[in-house]
């Protein structure tokens, strides 16, 4: 009986998206470091990059993926490997929309931890010349 | 047979000697009117406060000790025209914001509060409140008070602080 619940409960894991997201530990974590400036909704704010429907472009290419984790704001947040993992996921979420266009696997505390450590510094050309490359790579498709 | 008749007969005349169309009116209206005062008795009201986002408060949103001020730097807009939750009348409220927690005392629980700063005036001058609790320093800037959070904003000149409850926060059990 213990077994069978057992499994149960890891089949429901399992089915739960993205890596176990704790929905309000994420938007908490969400508010507390990301919401001031990119906006309840992750509609952004003047120069502050929208992500609502916008965001899952990025998980476009593997480069773009690795972006959103090297991006000052995530990859020097006061947020450990597996909180930034489970907002970034919970970003994603919430706030990609119609933007994603490829089957996403969630970000792990690993992949995270290990990305961050190289954090972006000329982010705003990085990420415009970012943004042409997955243009450009759509076109070609 | 007749029995019956004579007694419906009876109750009938009865009913209409003691009672009015008037009355029944009256007590119709009562009903009606009675059913719409029951939800806005405080025993109702307090039990929708319950609603997270909307907390049960106490305290003068005028003054520095109010609760949600815990981590604040800059002019009450409750003395400025404005309110805890909305700007002085002139000024725009910035969207980008400095973001901390505070303790409800009317509960026990920590809230979000959101510092949102408005901007367009010069500074307003009136109840300046420096509680700064959770406040970082400068090499912190998602994390600091000290900086100008007229961002976002057509302008950057600082007139007053909100702190707008925007959720609970999370508390690992």
């Amino acid at each position: 009986m213990r077994l069978a619940l057992t499994l149960y409960l890891a089949l429901l894991g399992g089915a739960a998206w993205a890596g176990d997201i704790n929905s309000q530990r994420a938007q908490f974590n969400y508010q507390m470091s990301c919401q001031g400036c990119h906006a309840p909704d992750g509609s952004g704010a003047g120069e502050v990059p929208r992500m609502r429907e916008h965001v899952g472009i990025f998980l476009a290419t593997e480069a773009g993926r690795e972006y959103l984790v090297r991006v000052p704001g995530s990859a020097v947040s006061a947020l450990g490997d597996a909180e930034l993992a489970e907002v970034l996921n919970w970003i994603v979420r919430e706030f990609a929309g119609a933007s994603i266009t490829l089957h996403f696997e969630p970000y792990t505390p690993q992949e995270v931890g290990q990305l961050r450590q190289y954090p972006l510094n000329e982010v705003v050309q990085y990420r415009a010349q970012l943004l042409a490359d997955i243009a450009s790579a759509n076109l070609r498709e | 047979m007749k029995l019956l008749d004579k007694l419906f007969e009876q109750q009938t005349r009865h009913l209409a000697q003691r009672s009015s169309r008037r009355g029944m009116l009256k007590a119709i209206g009562g009903l009606l009117v009675g059913a719409g005062t029951i939800p806005l008795l405080p025993v109702a009201r307090a039990a929708a406060a319950d609603a997270p986002g909307r907390p049960t408060e106490k305290g003068d949103p005028a003054s520095c000790d109010y609760w949600r001020y815990c981590a604040i730097d800059g002019f009450l807009c409750s003395c400025c025209g404005g309110s805890e939750n909305t700007c002085p009348p002139g000024t725009e409220m910035s969207p980008v914001t400095w973001i901390g927690t505070c303790r409800n005392p009317a509960d026990g629980r920590n809230y979000v509060i959101s510092y949102n700063d408005c901007c367009g005036k010069s500074s307003c001058g009136a109840c300046l409140c420096q509680r700064d609790e959770g406040d970082r320093p400068l090499y912190r800037p998602d994390k600091t008070n000290d900086i100008n959070w007229c961002l976002g904003t057509t302008s950057l000149a600082y007139h007053c602080s909100t702190a707008i409850v925007v959720g609970v926060a999370f508390e690992a059990e």
